[in-house]
C-alpha cells in the first residue's frame, strides 16, 4: 500500500491549520522536528508503519 | 508607557528586589517576569519577588546572564512589568513532573480562560514557558505542546552561570527544579515573534543514521561513526573538529530557516548535542556569521512590520553570549535594545515551536 502517509499529513495540515497559511507553516515545521519531512511523502510513498505511528498519535489530539 | 523594565546590580536578594520595586513605583502590573542570576538564593528571590508586586503575576527562572534595556548584565535580577493595558489576562502554571503533567497545566488554562487549548486563537494568546536548563526534557515538553494547540510557546531553559550544578524556575511566590513555568498571557495589544540565528547553510548534510534521541547522542551519521562524518563534512581532523562546536553547529533547515543542534562533546565515536536529533533527520553543516549584524536585520524587520514595538522579552542562548563576549560585542549587543523596554536572559536553551540552540527566540509587543 502507499500514499497513505501523505494524506495523514493533508488532513492534520488541513485540519489544524484551518486555511491559515502561517499555520500550515508552523504545523510543517512541527512535523519536520518530530522527523517527518511533510515535503518528503508524495502519494506513492510507501506505508511506513512507524511514520504511520508517529501520526497516528498526532490526530488523536486533533 | 504600558510595559516597564528594571533592574539590579545590588549583591543581596533583599536590596536588589526592593530597587527592583522602587524604579516600578506608580506602575500598577498585572505581571511581572523577571530573570535572576544564580547568586541570589532562590527561595528567597521568588517569594520577594511576588510579595513586592502583591496585585501581581510573578513568574522567573535564574539565568546565565541577564538581559534589560540597551545592556547585557551579569550577577543581576532584571525584570519586565506589563499592567493591564499591555497584559489583559495571564495564567501561570507549575509543571513539577515533566513526564506527566502537561494535561493538568493544559486543564488549569482551559478553565481558567473559559475554551480548550485546541480553540485558542493563537493570535490572541501567546505561552511564555521556562525550564529547568539541565532536564534535558525541552523536546518532550515542546512535542507535546504543539500537538495540544495551536497557542505558540516562547521560552528559554534556566540557567546557573555556566556551574551546570541546579537551575531554578520561579513562580507564585516558590523556586522550583526539575519543573517547568508555563504561563499564557493574552496581550491587550499585537505580538509578533523572532527567531534569529547567525548561520549560513553550507552544502554539507549529515543524515542521522543511528541516534538515541534521549540521551541528545548521536552514534552514526552517513553511515560511520558519528565524530568522523561531522570531521569529514569540516575537512578536518575529529581533533581539530573539537574545536569547530560553536562556529560549525549542525542545523535541521526548513523553508531555509535553520532549526540549530550544538554539539556538546564527542563521546567514543558519537556525539552529544544540547538538542535531540531523530534517526532519519537530514541536517546541514552550518557556519557563523555575524551575530550583532543578523540580530539587528530581525529587530528592524519587526519593527518595520509592527510599526513600533513596546517590549521585547529576549531568550539568547548562552553559546552566542560567549561568543559575543570572545569576540567584546557584549556592549554591542546590548545597545541593539536600547530603544526598546527589553528584558531578557541567557539561556541553556531555546523554545519556539521546538527546542533549539545557538538562537535567539524573542516575544515582540507592540
Amino acid at each position: 500500500m502507499a500514499g497513505k502517509i501523505k494524506q495523514m499529513i493533508d488532513t492534520i495540515i488541513s485540519q489544524r491549520a484551518k486555511d491559515n497559511a502561517m499555520l500550515a507553516g508552523v504545523i510543517k515545521t512541527k512535523l519536520m522536528l518530530k522527523g517527518i519531512d511533510p515535503s518528503k511523502f508524495t502519494p506513492q510513498s510507501p506505508d511506513d508503519p512507524a511514520v504511520i505511528g508517529k501520526l497516528e498519535i498526532l490526530m488523536k489530539e486533533l | 508607557m504600558n510595559i516597564k523594565t528594571a533592574f539590579s546590580v545590588k549583591p543581596d536578594v533583599q536590596n536588589a528586589v526592593a530597587d527592583i520595586k522602587s524604579q516600578l513605583k506608580n506602575f500598577d502590573p498585572t505581571l511581572v517576569v523577571f530573570f535572576a542570576s544564580s547568586i541570589f538564593a532562590p527561595e528567597e528571590i521568588a517569594e520577594r519577588m511576588e510579595s513586592s508586586f502583591p496585585s501581581a503575576e510573578t513568574f522567573g527562572c535564574s539565568t546565565a546572564g541577564e538581559i534589560v534595556t540597551g545592556k547585557m548584565l551579569t550577577k543581576s535580577i532584571t525584570a519586565m512589568a506589563f499592567n493591564k493595558n499591555a497584559v489583559k489576562d495571564c495564567k501561570v502554571e507549575v509543571i513539577e513532573n515533566l513526564n506527566k503533567e502537561s494535561y493538568r497545566a493544559f486543564n488549569a488554562f482551559q478553565r481558567h480562560f473559559g475554551q480548550s487549548m485546541k480553540e485558542m486563537d493563537p493570535h490572541k494568546y501567546v505561552g511564555i514557558i521556562l525550564i529547568d536548563g539541565l532536564c534535558c526534557k525541552e523536546e518532550l515538553i515542546m512535542d507535546k505542546m504543539g500537538d495540544l494547540t495551536n497557542v505558540a510557546f516562547i521560552g528559554g531553559s534556566a540557567g546557573d552561570d555556566l556551574r551546570f550544578e541546579n537551575t531554578y524556575v520561579y513562580a507564585n511566590g516558590k523556586s522550583f527544579s526539575h519543573a517547568a513555568v508555563m504561563a499564557i498571557l493574552e496581550p491587550a495589544t499585537e505580538f509578533s515573534f523572532i527567531k534569529t540565528q547567525s548561520f549560513c547553510e553550507l552544502p554539507k548534510k549529515l543524515v542521522v543514521t543511528k541516534a538515541d534521541e534521549f540521551t541528545r547522542e548521536v552514534y552514526e551519521f552517513n553511515g560511520k561513526p558519528a565524530a568522523v562524518a561531522y570531521a569529514e563534512a569540516l575537512g578536518v581532523s575529529v581533533e581539530e573538529a573539537k574545536k569547530r562546536f560553536m562556529h560549525n553547529p549542525i542545523g535541521l533547515v526548513f523553508e531555509g530557516e535553520p532549526f540549530v543542534r550544538s554539539p556538546q562533546q564527542i563521546k567514543g565515536d558519537g556525539m552529544v548535542f544540547y538538542c535531540s536529533v531523530k534517526e532519519g533527520m537530514e541536517l546541514s553543516l552550518l557556519e557563523s556569521t555575524d551575530i550583532i549584524a543578523s540580530t539587528k536585520q530581525s529587530l528592524d524587520a519587526a519593527k518595520a512590520e509592527m510599526g513600533s514595538i513596546s517590549g521585547v522579552v529576549n531568550f539568547n542562548c548562552i553559546l552566542r553570549t560567549l561568543e559575543l563576549g570572545q569576540k567584546g560585542l557584549c556592549e554591542d549587543y546590548g545597545k541593539l535594545f536600547s530603544d526598546v523596554p527589553t528584558v531578557g536572559f541567557s539561556t541553556y536553551g531555546e523554545q519556539y515551536i521546538g527546542h533549539i540552540n545557538q538562537t535567539a527566540t524573542m516575544l515582540v509587543f507592540k
